[in-house]
């Protein structure tokens, strides 16, 4: 992407910040995340369709630097993250420094081309192709063919289940999960510095695959997640047993929008859903 | 070694034969997640050239959760209930090499100061054929670790295709030997030599060097920071055909009784290692990193005589970071 190695040589020679969290590309033509330290480093940095990572994740994970900022390179959708965080009081945006960059559509997976059949189903549903928030702006976004909506088409499918139906259509679903938690790593918004997957006195979730242990994980995960999750759809990636996650996330976003009308990630000052409280608030549910 | 020829449709009707006989028969699923059990002779999958499943076939030797023993109370005594063991006997059709390879690998885990009968009486009531492997991508390393696509390690019988006619059929073992003759409607044939593999992955790093290089240097710079963009899912050892650890819980179905298991653990976890006092002695991904490398290509072959890895690159190709770990060993290589 073009400016984008200039600018961030830029940053880190100025000392706007102690390092950038980018992508690279690896001997393979695989992108992958990348931390650049200095300005020989931040010669590796690249964006482009197959810059899959949500890299937000790693802004509660890296150490804090000592001096300076933490630069990040964000697409829309990682900095509806960005904003979740701050507006969750996580990350403050004084110690960010932001390179926004104009997005045009991400593909599946690293190694398939991108085109309308690979490219992510997010894509259909992103409204920040622009980041909202930056210190600096690159890239051009360009209008591209979106896929099928395949997602859209199985909530329809699932809204018109029975409860009995949904039930056995999410245990066949849940009965895949192998409890890596690899969902909640590579989460943004999954920072709990002790998830209550880990506590074991008493043990709330049980740690083996069964149907019990595993609706109990994945049912938490998602409330967990309701009203906060920024449709990464990382998780869903990052899962082994490809277990349909975002389809979850997907409806909590919905009811969120549906009943309070809130998005989480789209403004810093935006007061969270679950933070607040308004006489509004639709009361139908209390019987 | 014994050699035969055998066409798909005897391997169809055989296993249709089987399948009768209520045994379970595993092969790759077409959707390339797992291996699965299927339940009709048209669903078997013998395609050598479909990339390694997502999850390796070590979860039927060795289940994610895997209960040990249950527990009721009756009045004031505990009752102790052993775990039944299934005794079905099972055909793995269609294994990667890298799959089945792994098998004998975790046998010496599984038999070295505690026998697990559950380990092993699945493995005995299994009969393993495994299939040339014609798949390969920038993440596979067979090669570099003693392997080949089509090393017969952990199979009893083995196969390679051979044109379009079917495949020549290896007998490995004594096992696949007695299925064969129980099974089997097969002549010996004195067929061609069967096509050298095109698609044999690039050794990308010589085993003895970096065993070497380990030995060595456990406190070394070049570990410092190279956990850093690992987010610690420990999907890579979820996924491996050889990871092993497991921890033992115990679990309550009520008030009056429960089990015990084990459940599959990794050592990327940070709680793996973390101690009841809070303290932690792999207290950074990096620390955690070097210990997954070194179990593997140095305290395992210490002590056992084998490699912890069979090359199938599943930990690299499905790491979400894009963590590889042939190319770390490559790295390694060039010290």
């Amino acid at each position: 992407m073009p400016g984008l190695v200039e600018i961030s040589k830029e940053i880190l020679n100025n000392k706007q910040a102690a390092y950038i969290i980018g992508y690279e590309i690896d001997k393979h033509n695989r992108v992958k995340p990348f931390v650049a330290h200095n300005a020989d480093e931040a010669e590796r940095l690249t964006f482009n369709h197959h810059a899959l990572n949500n890299l937000a994740v790693y802004l509660k994970r890296l150490p804090k630097p000592k001096e300076g900022k933490i630069g990040i390179v964000a697409k829309g959708c990682d900095i509806r993250a960005i904003v979740g965080l701050i507006q969750e009081n996580q990350v403050n945006r004084d110690d960010l420094y932001i390179i926004g960059v104009n997005c045009s559509g991400v593909a599946t997976d690293y190694d398939v081309e991108f085109n309308p059949e690979n490219t992510q189903i997010k894509c259909k549903y992103c409204q920040l192709k622009t980041p909202a928030v930056y210190d600096v702006l690159i890239g051009e976004s360009e209008e591209f063919p979106l896929p099928e909506d395949k997602m859209g088409d199985m909530m329809a499918k699932i809204e018109a289940m029975t409860p009995e139906e949904k039930f056995t259509f999410w245990s066949e679903q849940f009965e895949k999960c192998v409890k890596c938690y690899a969902c909640r790593q590579v989460c943004p918004l999954c920072y709990c510095e002790q998830c209550i997957a880990e506590k074991s006195v008493p043990q709330w979730v049980e740690t083996s695959s069964s149907v019990k242990g595993n609706f109990a994980w994945n049912i938490i995960r998602a409330f967990h997640l309701a009203g906060r999750c920024v449709g990464c759809n990382e998780c869903e990636r990052a899962c082994p047993a490809d277990i349909p996650l975002s389809l979850l996330n997907k409806k909590m976003g919905m009811t969120a929008k549906q009943e309070f009308d809130y998005s989480h990630g789209m403004a810093i000052d935006q007061p969270t859903l679950v933070g607040n409280y308004n006489l509004k608030d639709n009361q139908d549910f209390i019987k | 070694m014994k050699e035969v020829l055998i066409s798909y449709n005897t391997i169809k009707e055989t296993v249709a034969k089987l399948l009768n006989k209520e045994w379970n028969v595993i092969t790759p699923s077409p959707d390339g997640i797992r291996y699965t059990a299927i339940t009709s002779s048209d669903e078997i999958n013998l395609a050598g050239d479909q990339r390694p499943t997502n999850i390796s076939v070590k979860e039927f030797f060795f289940p994610k959760t895997d209960p040990v023993f249950y527990f009721k109370k009756n009045q004031s005594e505990v009752e102790l209930i052993d775990a039944v063991l299934n005794d079905k006997k099972n055909l793995f059709l269609g294994i990667k090499p890298c799959d089945a390879a792994g098998i004998p690998v975790l046998d010496k885990i599984f038999n070295w100061d505690y026998k697990d009968e559950f380990f092993n009486s699945r493995v005995n009531n299994s009969v393993i054929i495994g299939l040339a492997c014609s798949y390969s991508d920038p993440q596979c390393f067979c090669t570099s670790v003693n392997l080949s696509p089509d090393s017969t390690k952990g199979s009893d019988l083995f196969l390679i295709p051979v044109d379009n006619s079917g495949f020549r059929l290896q007998v490995i073992t004594e096992k696949g030997s007695a299925f064969l003759k129980e099974f089997g409607a097969l002549e010996e044939t004195s067929g061609p030599a069967h096509p050298k593999n095109s698609t044999v992955p690039d050794k990308k790093f010589d085993y003895d060097k970096v065993k070497n290089w380990l030995d060595n240097n456990f406190q070394s710079d070049f570990w410092k920071g190279k956990g850093e963009l690992c987010l610690g899912c420990a999907q890579c050892a979820f996924v491996c055909p050889v990871c092993h650890c497991f921890d033992i819980i115990d679990e309550s179905c009520g008030y009056e009784c429960g089990r015990r298991v084990k459940n599959w653990d990794a050592c990327q976890f940070g709680l793996f290692t973390k101690h009841a006092s809070g303290h932690n002695p792999r207290n950074d991904q990096s620390k955690r990193y070097r210990q997954r490398i070194n179990h593997k290509f140095k305290y395992y072959d210490d002590k056992f005589g084998e490699i912890l890895c069979t090359g199938c690159g599943r930990c690299s190709r499905d790491c979400v970071a894009g963590i590889d770990i042939g190319e770390i060993l490559a790295e390694i290589n060039t010290f």
